[in-house]
């Protein structure tokens, strides 16, 4: 009567720590995370890196780009014009970009004319560096001559036409002209017209991708009827049909699963009661992780939640365990029977995770910190709190035990039993031989979850505007903007020089709109030697009177310090696509961002890579190749912590269990080797999810086995063990189901590992389990 | 017969008449398009900063929708040739200037613009003009405005006057100057 009592109060102590655990973390705010990077280790980031991979991210994921076209150009143009007109009207959408206003452009350029002296087009600096001052002469004259009607402004104001030069050969880098005051893309079949769309906020609202998506797809059916098609890319589209898909497969695989574990369990215990016992450990132990990862995290990453709770979902062991045992013994007897077991089966797993705390990741640390949290909490429910939910229930020995453990009796076993040793033996060398030869796979299309036909409609409006998702960048950072305007216009040459033809690479760079102050002081000295060279012979040919050429000269004379600033370019129109480019670090550190447009091949990535290595300002930048950097090192570092994790509980079975250890980590570890292999035969490679997956299973396994060894096989151990395996298939198996890449890889691997894991643990138990116990 | 021939005849006398009535599509039936012509220019360019006016003469050759090749003699000597792609100048043996006009959507203005005028390609100039004119028997004259912001930021209007072939072109630029060009000893 005493020990209930006392069981009672710390059932209650733990409620108690419970709910304070839960109400500090949840009193603080917490952010959550969701973005890969952040899993990446703090020192290999540097923060103006991130930080420029924030912005040119950044920048795509807040954009929506629709292209528009059919064969009649009027009704594309209006269909355009009113898509255009219902996107602005949802409040989220900042800006939408489909016509140029001729004021606008006029204007643009119009700020920019007193610096025509300063910033030079660049084929006229080269010609002027090359010292043929006669020919950018002869040019002017021809253009005076010329049908063409592309003389513009006063013979007075830019007698060589300078500033026609630059503003002529201003090169947009999409595919794109200004026609009749709307952006109709160039090269394609089919009139085609370009719409821009930035919205405020981030695009992951399901509210907002749902207002949104209604109109473009109301639009895009009446369209459709009058021979007009859209295609579109951003990352809303991506984000919509990512929670599309999340939401059929939770209604699908979800419930698919949950009515299989209830069905299950109703079937086994035909009651209600154990399968609420059953979960109430779980969801408690998945609160009081969550709450202890937000203590001692500041953000938290979305994939430690996911990846962390299934891991906590080995708990239900504890729980299955002790409803089984409860079935045929008295409460505090079926506790203390268990509680060795228990006891091993936490230490196991909680050893398991948490090796994974010693790595240097941020999102390992999470997880394990996570799931070591969980396990606990689930374990201390169990054992506090199922004896005291339980205590008025009667021993009631279950049908379904029996005719499991008689069925068990059946299935071969290890012992006595060269043939199946042999036949084990073999499929280990094989799997071993088929696991030497693998490639490694860090694709990031794994993290890709996007439908085959959105991916495709993306490639074909990037391909189309001409311009690449822009992974790639060079960072040049520095103390100053002006000292990266300098860098840049240092580094130009020589990215020029990689690609003469301009084909190989496209970039964009700052520089090449804003030059450096002392670029534009060069320039304006070049323009100087060009005046007194070259403007009397011409004005002579022209037979202009003497005061032109007087007032021409001052004219230039008044000009040649005007300096076209940052301060003053960031204000002007025609900077707003530029901006993007410009990294406004911590401390006053600045950095400008090289983009590259079209397609990098690896030659090229090679090239601008011993290029960057050259200067230690100017760093290349792949996020691409970071994030598939990124699941290397995590792979390896999960494949030698589960390693590692084996050792230390291979450490602790061995103390307790001598030579009969093996019993308990063979089927785990084995099941894991003929997984991988399968995996590296079905899918070509094994990635990060499949081994996240066995982490599960060594915890899973782990418990069936000492469970297994400490009961001797009894038929209420088996029996849960059995149920284990069973709601983890259905629980974690069943997503081998899933069209997403990454639950679709975690889930094929659970499934195999565990019945791996079950029949090995079946065959490797003790023969003449009823005569003896260890 | 006669009487529905007539009536037809005396359909076409009454717009031929009416000056407002000039179209596209009579333009069309005025003139012959020939698939390439050559001939000699004279141009004039008035520069309204200057108040100066500078005179040129040359040979030119046409493929519709091929190339124009421009051939100033005199003053300077030049070569011109526009293909909808390009815009290459050349002086002897040195490239002067070259523009391509799918990265260039200016370039491609001028381009559009200098063919469809020079080539008198009325399908083309009806999409991005306005038309108003008359017809005198055989010649007429066509005041072009243009439609569209694009083309209006490089000439503010086009007067074209001619017979069966198109023997004068008036470009008034955007910026002030003006462009005049007759064209003599026409060769379809």
């Amino acid at each position: 009567m005493k020990s209930a009592l006392n069981s009672g109060l710390i059932a209650i102590a733990w409620l108690f720590v419970l709910l304070i655990t839960a109400l500090l973390a949840f009193s603080q705010p917490t952010a959550f995370d969701s973005s890969i990077m952040a899993l990446l280790p703090k020192s290999e980031q540097k923060p103006l890196v991130q930080q420029a991979v924030d912005q040119v991210s950044a920048s795509f994921s807040k954009r929506l780009t629709i292209l528009v076209s059919g064969e009649d150009e009027t009704s594309v143009r209006s269909a355009t014009a009113t898509l255009s007109q219902s996107l602005a009207m949802v409040p989220e959408v900042s800006t939408v970009r489909w016509q140029v206003l001729a004021d606008e452009l006029k204007q643009s350029q119009q700020a920019l004319f007193p610096y025509r002296f300063s910033v030079l087009d660049e084929h006229v600096r080269e010609t002027l560096l090359a010292g043929d001052f006669n020919n950018l002469q002869q040019r002017a004259l021809w253009k005076l001559y010329s049908p063409l009607a592309m003389s513009k402004g006063s013979i007075k104001e830019d007698p060589f036409g300078l500033f026609s030069e630059l503003t002529l050969n201003q090169k947009t880098n999409l595919n794109i002209q200004v026609s009749n005051n709307m952006l109709k893309v160039s090269g394609t079949e089919k009139p085609t017209y370009l719409l821009l769309a930035t919205l405020s906020v981030e695009p992951f609202s399901p509210d907002l991708q749902q207002r949104l998506l209604n109109i473009i797809d109301r639009q895009e059916k009446q369209l459709a009827a009058k021979g007009i098609s859209l295609q579109k890319s951003g990352m809303l589209l991506h984000a919509a049909a990512g929670a599309r898909q999340a939401k059929s497969e939770m209604s699908t695989i979800g419930v698919g699963s949950l009515v299989g574990i209830v069905l299950i369990m109703l079937l086994v215990f035909r009651q209600l009661k154990p399968l609420l016992l059953m979960l109430l450990p779980v969801a408690v132990g998945c609160v009081f992780a969550t709450a202890i990862t937000v203590l001692f995290f500041d953000r938290v990453h979305l994939i430690t939640f996911a990846f962390g709770a299934g891991l906590v979902g080995v708990s239900i062991d504890y729980a299955l365990h002790y409803l089984c045992k409860r079935r045929v013994s008295l409460s505090a007897q079926a506790l203390s029977n268990l509680l060795p077991g228990l006891v091993l089966g936490l230490l196991s797993s909680v050893l398991a995770y948490a090796a994974l705390a010693l790595t240097p990741f941020p999102g390992l640390r999470q997880m394990a910190v996570f799931s070591v949290a969980g396990l606990i909490g689930s374990w201390l429910t169990v054992v506090l709190w199922l004896p005291v939910l339980m205590r008025r229930d009667k021993t009631q020995p279950l049908a379904f035990s029996e005719w499991l453990a008689c069925a068990q009796q059946r299935f071969p076993t290890l012992h006595g039993n060269p043939v199946l040793m042999g036949v084990i033996a073999i499929l280990l060398l094989i799997s071993v031989f088929s696991l030497w030869n693998s490639e490694n796979d860090h694709d990031i299309r794994l993290l890709q979850t996007s439908p085959a036909s959105l991916l495709a409609q993306e490639q074909t409006v990037q391909k189309t505007l001409g311009v690449s998702s822009s992974s790639q960048f060079l960072l040049v950072s520095c103390e100053s903007l002006e000292q990266c305007l300098q860098r840049e216009e240092q580094l130009l040459p020589e990215l020029k020089a990689l690609s003469p033809d301009e084909s190989v690479i496209d970039y964009q760079a700052l520089s090449s709109v804003l030059p450096s102050l002392q670029r534009q002081t060069e320039n304006s000295d070049l323009i100087k030697q060009l005046y007194e060279q070259q403007l009397p012979v011409f004005f002579e040919k022209l037979t202009l009177p003497t005061q032109v050429l007087t007032q021409t000269k001052r004219n230039f004379e008044t000009l040649q310090t005007q300096r076209l600033t940052p301060a003053y370019w960031q204000q002007q129109l025609g900077s707003a696509d530029w901006k993007a480019l410009i990294v406004q670090g911590e401390n006053g550190r600045v950095a400008t961002v090289i983009r590259f447009g079209g397609f990098v091949d690896d030659t090229v990535r090679q090239q601008l890579k011993l290029l960057a290595a050259k200067y230690l300002d100017i760093s290349y930048v792949d996020q691409v190749q970071n994030v598939s950097n990124l699941m290397a090192s995590y792979r390896n570092q999960v494949v030698f912590w589960v390693l590692l994790a084996y050792l230390l509980v291979a450490a602790i079975l061995l103390t307790r269990y001598k030579r009969q250890a093996w019993r308990i980590l063979l089927p785990p570890l084995l099941a894991s080797i003929f997984t991988l292999a399968i995996l590296v035969q079905l899918q070509g490679s094994v990635n990060l999810f499949h081994l996240m997956a066995l982490i599960l299973v060594l915890g899973i396994g782990l418990d069936m086995g000492i469970f297994m060894n400490e009961s001797g096989g009894s038929a209420h151990t088996w029996l849960a063990v059995s149920l284990s395996v069973l709601t983890s298939l259905l629980a974690f198996g069943l997503l081998a189901l899933s069209k997403t890449p990454v639950l679709h890889h975690f889930g094929l691997t659970v499934l195999m590992a565990l019945i791996f894991s079950w029949l090995l643990a079946i065959s490797m138990r003790k023969n003449h389990l009823r005569e003896g116990n260890l | 017969m006669r009487p529905l021939l007539s009536g037809l005849l005396l359909m076409v006398m009454s717009q031929l008449s009416v000056a407002e009535g000039l179209t596209f599509a009579l333009l069309e039936e005025l003139t012959v398009s020939p698939a390439q012509l050559e001939g000699r220019f004279s141009q004039h360019k008035y520069l309204s900063s200057m108040d100066i006016s500078l005179t040129s003469r040359g040979e030119f050759e046409y493929q519709r929708g091929k190339f124009i090749r421009w051939e100033t003699l005199d003053p300077i000597q030049n070569e011109l040739l526009v293909t909808p792609t390009a815009i290459v100048s050349r002086q002897g043996e040195q490239n002067l200037m070259q523009l391509g006009t799918e990265s260039n959507p200016a370039v491609a203005v001028f381009s559009e613009i200098f063919f469809s005028v020079l080539t008198a390609d009325w399908t083309k100039l009806a999409e991005n003009f306005e038309l108003f004119g008359r017809v005198d028997g055989e010649q007429w004259q066509a005041e072009l405005q243009p439609l569209n912001d694009s083309i209006n930021q490089v000439v503010s209007g086009v007067i074209l006057k001619g017979d069966s072939l198109l023997r004068e072109v008036i470009l008034n630029e955007s910026g002030g100057d003006t462009i005049t060009i007759q064209f003599e000893y026409l060769l379809p």
